[in-house]
């Protein structure tokens, strides 16, 4: 029962976390890796996430293992507001996590994750203006005013779509 | 600040992934390529406007997204546009951001000076321009002198385009995969035969009323093009079995073909191919191919065993024997078109009912060999949505109550195309629109019982070329009308008290799960006094069959009857 398999897992500081194949293969990453080498009981070395990072995907993958898997490349249809309970808990962690968390799914190839944060983030966006949203973020705006009114200026034709 | 400052589009930060865990991931710090997934969720213009001010690296993407497929409901945000693109200091290279355009919404606004003004979109992949009718040659022309990389371009119903548009487009841009070029009625051959020899990877292309086209372009794309998946050549009068014989030969992937009023096609036009050749044939219209017979439907269902739509209106040879052929498509067949088949008899359709159960869509009009018999079949399918019996004069009420016995139809029965079915009473049509909660289309023209003023009232205005006679008999009620029909017919028959009502009532929102509905509840032999009718207790059982439902029905019946305000779902048993 290739399922019931384990999977070593190693972050960047050196931790070892066991987890169902399963679980793991929700990583495309990983998958292909599991693929390629076949069995083995080496431990897998993440050196781009680290430890509370890594748990928390395992959390993501462990609670979504048995979700279908979606290929919706090209999913034209991008809404944020349909994300459900469990998600929107999980997402409920502070900013330099959730950014983590998008560096994450996008290194192990987490789809549903990486939509998942994505989403997350747009929503914190949603309404706010240029100067809130370099708040929320701590972005440093190094446009002088000069730029930043002519961006405006070029881009005023923008309609609601 | 430069455009090479900021254009160098995607490039990414240095290094952002935490590698240590001294520091965790910023806003600030992440690729950007991951910014703009983020981006991607932020669905409200005004949002991503704030976005791209908020710093230089967040503008970059932001821009290219907001420029990717720029959408305009109105001339003005376009002449901003254009402003923008004048300006001789630009923040970035928009003209090359841009990727598709779409300017049917504005149509006639657009000139062919707006067009040349585009010209710098060096990157178009695709330009929709149909119904800009004050467009020429001179705006297509200079706009596409640079567009190699276009994918897509309809230009339909613009009159004034010649072939020399269509010649460049095929000598420029050879990954050309759809052309629409529908009612550009000087295309001929010269220009069609330069796409068709040059853009080999062409899939869609539409031809409809180019009345130049001949066989001769057509065999050409034919041999050229063996992706095509989307043909059309409606009304294009001139092309024979030459021409569609190379296409049933090597366009294999063809997913739509479309040859209505192609009037010269005879059955050497379909060749017997291998079986499932044209698996993927899903649309095939052959409306007024009026010299095709059966064989050509036998050699079709053969080659295309997964037909979806088929259109065979007005091919007035087909016989049953067609029909029995067709019925080999099973369940694929969603949409059938048999209007004017007049050799038509019950015997097929009987047939056609029984293994075409998936038919969502069919029109018999003017089959008017059809009984009643053919009705109590097609009361059977589970999908219906449309059935189109215009002139089937042998029709009765008979026919009406078989539709609504069958409780399916009542969830699925949208359209309801009845004119000219002279025999039809008032009293059973009132029957078939409060059973079918789902009607939003009934047509009765013709129909002596509703050509009366009360009546016709709720029915909406016949089209402005209708002569004084043809206005005198119009009878279409859609939408609202339908509901009005409803709710004026059923106060009348109660105020008179006569006549067959049926009650019927669904939840719109609960398809599944069958919903208690009465039938025929036959009213005569009681009399129903307001208060009675107003109390009629909604709740009572409901979920007999429909004898059961008739005997108990009255008393519900009623109690809807009452309030007849038609809409669905108001009243929850």
């Amino acid at each position: 029962m290739a399922e019931l398999k384990k999977v070593k897992l190693t972050s960047s500081e050196g931790t070892e976390f066991i987890v169902d194949r399963k679980v793991a293969e929700k990583s495309v990453l990983l998958k292909n890796m599991l693929e390629d080498v076949g069995e083995s009981d080496m431990a897998i070395p993440l050196p781009n996430v680290t430890g509370p990072i890594l748990n928390k995907v395992i959390d993501y993958c462990t609670h979504h293992r048995d979700d279908p898997f979606v290929n919706q490349e090209d999913d034209s249809k991008k809404v944020s507001d349909d994300i459900d309970d469990w998600d929107a808990e999980f997402c409920k962690v502070d900013q330099g996590t959730l950014f983590e968390l998008i560096l994450s799914a996008n290194y192990l190839d987490i789809k549903p994750l990486l939509d998942l944060t994505c989403k997350t983030v747009a929503n914190m966006i949603k309404g706010k203006t240029p100067d809130e949203i370099r708040k929320t973020f701590n972005i440093i705006n190094d446009f002088t005013p000069e730029e930043e009114e002519h961006v405006r200026k070029e881009n005023e034709w923008c309609e609601e779509r | 600040m430069s455009s090479e400052k900021l254009l160098p589009g995607r490039a990414t930060k240095p290094n952002p992934l935490p590698s240590s865990s001294t520091s965790l991931a910023k806003a600030a710090t992440i690729p950007s390529e991951l910014i703009l997934q983020i981006f991607k969720y932020v669905t409200s213009t005004a949002d991503l406007k704030s976005c791209i001010l908020v710093c230089k690296s967040w503008c970059r993407c932001g821009v290219e997204l907001l420029w990717h497929k720029p959408v305009f409901t109105n001339n003005s945000s376009l002449i901003k546009l254009l402003i923008t693109l004048s300006r001789s200091t630009q923040t970035f290279q928009y003209s090359l951001l841009i990727r598709r355009l779409n300017f049917s919404f504005l149509g006639e606004d657009i000139s062919d000076q707006i067009l040349a003004r585009l010209s710098s979109c060096e990157r178009l992949e695709r330009l929709t321009l149909g119904g800009c009718r004050r467009l020429t040659d001179v705006g297509l022309l200079k706009l596409l002198e640079k567009a190699d990389g276009l994918v897509a371009l309809d230009v339909s119903d613009i009159e004034n385009l010649t072939d020399s548009v269509v010649e460049l487009v095929g000598e420029r841009c050879r990954r050309l995969q759809g052309l629409n070029v529908s009612m550009c009625r000087k295309i001929s051959d010269k220009g069609i035969m330069v796409v068709a020899s040059k853009c080999r990877s062409l899939r869609r292309i539409k031809l409809s009323n180019c009345d130049n086209i001949t066989d001769e372009s057509v065999i050409v794309l034919a041999k050229n093009c063996p992706h095509l998946l989307e043909l059309d050549l409606t009304n294009c009068n001139q092309i024979t079995n030459k021409a569609i014989k190379p296409v049933f030969e090597n366009c294999t992937q063809l997913r739509e073909l479309r040859l209505a009023c192609c009037a010269h096609l005879t059955d050497e036009s379909f060749t017997r191919t291998t079986p499932s050749l044209f698996e993927q044939l899903r649309v095939l219209d052959l409306t007024s191919c009026a010299l095709i017979t059966d064989q050509t439907l036998f050699k079709i269902v053969h080659s295309a065993p997964k037909l979806r739509n088929l259109v065979l209106a007005k091919c007035g040879n087909i016989t049953d024997e067609g029909v029995y052929h067709i019925t080999r498509l099973g369940k694929h067949l969603h949409y059938l078109h048999l209007g004017h088949c007049n050799r038509i008899t019950d015997h097929s359709i009987t047939h056609l009912a029984r293994h075409c159960t998936r038919l969502r869509y069919l029109d018999l009009a003017c089959c008017n060999q059809l009984t009643d018999a053919s009705v109590f079949e097609l009361s059977n399918l589970p999908k219906l949505r449309r059935i189109g019996l215009v002139k089937c004069a042998l029709i009765t009420d008979q026919a009406i109550f078989a539709l609504i016995e069958n409780r399916v139809v009542a969830h699925t029965l949208e359209r309801v195309h009845l004119s000219y079915c002279v025999n039809l009473t008032i009293s059973a049509v009132l029957d078939l629109i409060n059973f079918c909660y789902r009607l939003t289309h009934l047509s009765l023209t013709g129909v002596h019982a509703f050509l009366r003023p009360d009546v016709q009232r709720f029915c909406r205005p016949p089209p402005k070329e209708f002569t004084a006679h043809q206005r005198q008999v119009f009878c279409v009620f859609s939408g609202k009308g339908v509901k009005d029909l409803r709710a004026y017919l059923n106060n009348a028959f109660i105020g008179q008290q006569r006549g067959r009502i049926t009650g019927g009532v669904g939840n719109t929102e609960d398809q599944v799960v069958q919903q208690p509905i009465t039938t025929g509840a036959d009213i005569e032999d009681s009399v129903i006094s307001e208060a009675e009718g107003v109390g009629g207790d909604l709740s009572e059982g409901g979920e007999g069959d429909n004898d059961t439902g008739r005997d108990r029905g009255s008393n519900r019946h009623r109690g809807r009857t009452m309030n007849p305000d038609g809409d669905e779902g108001d009243v929850g048993i």
